[in-house]
């Protein structure tokens, strides 16, 4: 059984504006998003900025509230449970930000950061929790005398390491990692990624592993799903995914990779224009419409569910791009 | 052999904070040739900004100052230059765009207005003229619909248009130098690649010289003609792209190009890492700044006294620390 179901996720956020606030339109950030992911294994996410993949992140541990779908985690449906039950879920399932300098409160000391999880839930002594917090530390390999100073006395990397040590406290079985290395340096992200492969192997942790960097995320991830404008379009495991991509979108997302090796430079089929906006998306195939396809017509109207091509491998059965 | 078009001479950058004077930037040099692109690549706080931000005399004032070195355009030193004629340096002869357009770009103007200004700054024209400019300018750098485009502003733009708004803007007077300063840092892979592939016709079309400042290897590979990379304010490592790639010599260049995730590695396996951090600017050693960080077997002495630079061939040097030094072989 899987750990975390996600059926049909959808997440419309209406667009306001005018004279009297109305709702002028809606802006479709997540539509229709579907995907398992068992226990102790990785699930990637990769898209380009506004393709949903965050939203989708925040509606898993439920700090949105998704418009339709469901999201269960171990038997419970998340998505429609009160306010006031989800304190316990949230024991199990906890996320790691992009940015550690804004989500570490830069009042409190890292010691009063790391405790704050058990307060929360109610565990422990004054005493005990000091001391989880210092074994935190350890395990995120800062010293113990952190306990005492600010965030802003750390470096990006480490404070990402506290962030990573706040999200372990509770000994959640699920973390949602938001593009946990982007803002960090080359020589540091490996430091943070490999910190956060050795926990998954300690605790048996699954991950929903989202971030741009392609590279980064087939690195770390068991499967991987590409996002396009609130969608899916296709779904494999990592080595299957990046060896024989099948939609069109991901063939570009790969082509576009910068490869470190001056030797491989090779002339690139350019993509034209952006990502549509979400507000008012095109019907049918987001894609196929954005590249002018001759057979996106088709697509008009279809059942666009992904369709499972190999054992694994799912994609989005539009004529246009696969 | 004709003189480089730019030529950077033991660059020293300062800060003056409460803490006294940082160097931020100590002791840098490199040419630049017409055509070429020079790739700086490091991590953050390693001096490659602030480098780019002296070259057009633009350090924060007034605690950011020069503190010796030449930076030579066409044989003219900018370092002397007083502040009038710099001006009409930048812009004219070296022009920059940046890493974040919508910071860039004023937000209460129609970018139009904004290529406009840049253009009547530079030479006199009637108001017709520098807009007929203006638009041909968007179509060069690949903006759909210029004539409509020139009234709109930043924030109707998406993050790919507005960079090409801003380069428009820095060629807008056939500069011989641009500096790029992270332009595709943040942007998506997809337009990224869009964006350097425009950078790289521009300059075949124009024959300038480009520097691309980034942090990310694989720009550097896929783009650049030579680069430099650099760590704690020093060039470490300069050369061909090629050699740098195929044989670094650096124990930092090596690491970074090592620690990268590769897509033919194994998935969830562990990465190689350089351990430790960039030694702050309040304590840098006057010797070798990776030391700390170095895997090779090395004395306390490296840190004392500045390590020699070391030619390997065709263009390709490196401050040879005498941890592996010895083993320096011709590229």
């Amino acid at each position: 059984m899987s750990l975390l179901s996600v059926q049909n996720l959808k997440m419309h956020f209406p667009v306001r504006g005018g004279v009297f606030y109305t709702t002028q339109a809606v802006c479709k950030a997540v539509d229709g998003v579907s995907f398992e992911l068992k226990a102790g294994e990785t699930l990637g996410l990769v898209g380009e900025s506004g393709c949903g993949k965050s939203t989708v992140a925040r509606s898993v541990v439920r700090l949105l509230k998704p418009t339709s779908g469901n999201v269960i985690f171990e038997g419970n449906d998340i998505s429609t449970q009160p306010q006031s039950s989800l304190r316990t879920m949230r024991r199990e399932m906890q996320m790691i930000f992009q940015d550690p300098a804004e989500s570490l409160n830069p009042r409190h000391t890292i010691g009063q950061i790391l405790e704050e999880p058990f307060i929360i839930q109610k565990m422990g002594t004054r005493a005990e929790r000091a001391e989880w917090a210092v074994e935190l530390l350890k395990r995120v390999g800062l010293p113990a005398d952190a306990m005492h100073r600010y965030s802003f006395e750390f470096s990006g990397g480490q404070r990402q390491r506290i962030g990573i040590a706040r999200a372990i406290a509770l000994k959640p079985k699920l973390i949602v990692c938001d593009e946990p290395v982007s803002a960090l340096d080359v020589s540091v992200q490996s430091q943070v990624l490999n910190l956060l492969l050795e926990l998954q192997r300690d605790m048996g942790l699954s991950y929903l592993f989202i971030a741009h960097g392609l590279n980064v995320v087939k690195h770390m991830s068991d499967r991987v799903a590409v996002m396009y404008l609130g969608k899916i379009v296709e779904l494999a495991p990592a080595t299957e995914l990046y060896q024989n991509p099948r939609h069109a979108y991901t063939k570009a997302l790969l082509d576009a990779i910068p490869i470190a090796d001056p030797t491989q430079r090779r002339a690139r089929q350019l993509l034209r224009g952006d990502v549509p906006s979400p507000i008012n998306p095109p019907a049918g195939c987001a894609f196929g419409h954005r590249m002018k396809h001759p057979k996106w017509e088709q697509s008009v109207g279809m059942d666009l569910t992904l369709k499972e091509i190999t054992p694994g491998h799912f994609v989005q059965p539009c004529p246009c791009c696969t | 052999m004709p003189p480089p078009l730019l030529e950077v001479r033991n660059l020293r950058v300062g800060f003056q904070t409460d803490e006294g004077l940082l160097t931020a930037v100590d002791g840098v040099d490199f040419a630049l040739e017409a055509g070429k692109t020079l790739g700086v690549v490091g991590e953050s706080g390693c001096g490659k900004s602030v480098t780019a931000m002296s070259l057009m005399r633009l350090l924060p004032q007034p605690a950011g100052r020069i503190l010796s070195g030449e930076v030579l355009l066409e044989g003219r030193d900018l370092t002397k230059l007083p502040i009038e004629d710099m001006r009409k340096i930048r812009g004219n002869d070296i022009a920059m765009i940046f890493q974040e357009p919508m910071t860039a770009l004023n937000p209460v103007q129609p970018v139009g207005m904004q290529i406009i200004e840049a253009i009547q700054l530079h030479e006199p024209t009637t108001p017709a003229k520098a807009l007929r400019r203006a638009v041909e300018l968007m179509e060069w750098v690949g903006i759909p619909a210029p004539e409509q485009r020139v009234n709109e502003y930043p924030h109707q733009l998406s993050g790919g248009m507005r960079q090409r708004v801003m380069i428009a803007m820095a060629l807008s007077c056939h500069p011989k130098v641009l500096i790029a300063d992270e332009p595709t840092t943040a942007l998506d892979v997809t337009v990224q690649a869009q964006i350097l592939d425009l950078l790289k016709r521009l300059q075949n079309e124009t024959s300038m010289a480009v520097i691309l400042i980034t942090h990310d290897l694989g720009v550097i590979a896929e783009t650049c003609d030579d680069v430099a990379v650099m760590y704690a304010g020093r060039i470490v490592e300069r050369g061909p792209v090629f050699p740098i790639f195929a044989k670094p010599q650096h124990p930092y260049t090596q690491g970074l190009i090592r620690c990268l995730p590769k897509l033919d590695h194994p998935p969830k396996t562990t990465l190689p890492v350089i351990p430790g951090m960039v030694p702050s600017l309040r304590d840098m050693p006057p010797g070798c700044r990776f030391a700390a960080r170095c895997p090779n077997p090395h004395s306390t002495d490296v840190l004392d006294t500045r390590q020699p630079w070391k030619e390997c061939g065709s263009g390709h040097g490196v401050e040879a620390c005498a941890c592996f030094a010895s083993q320096i072989s011709a590229s």
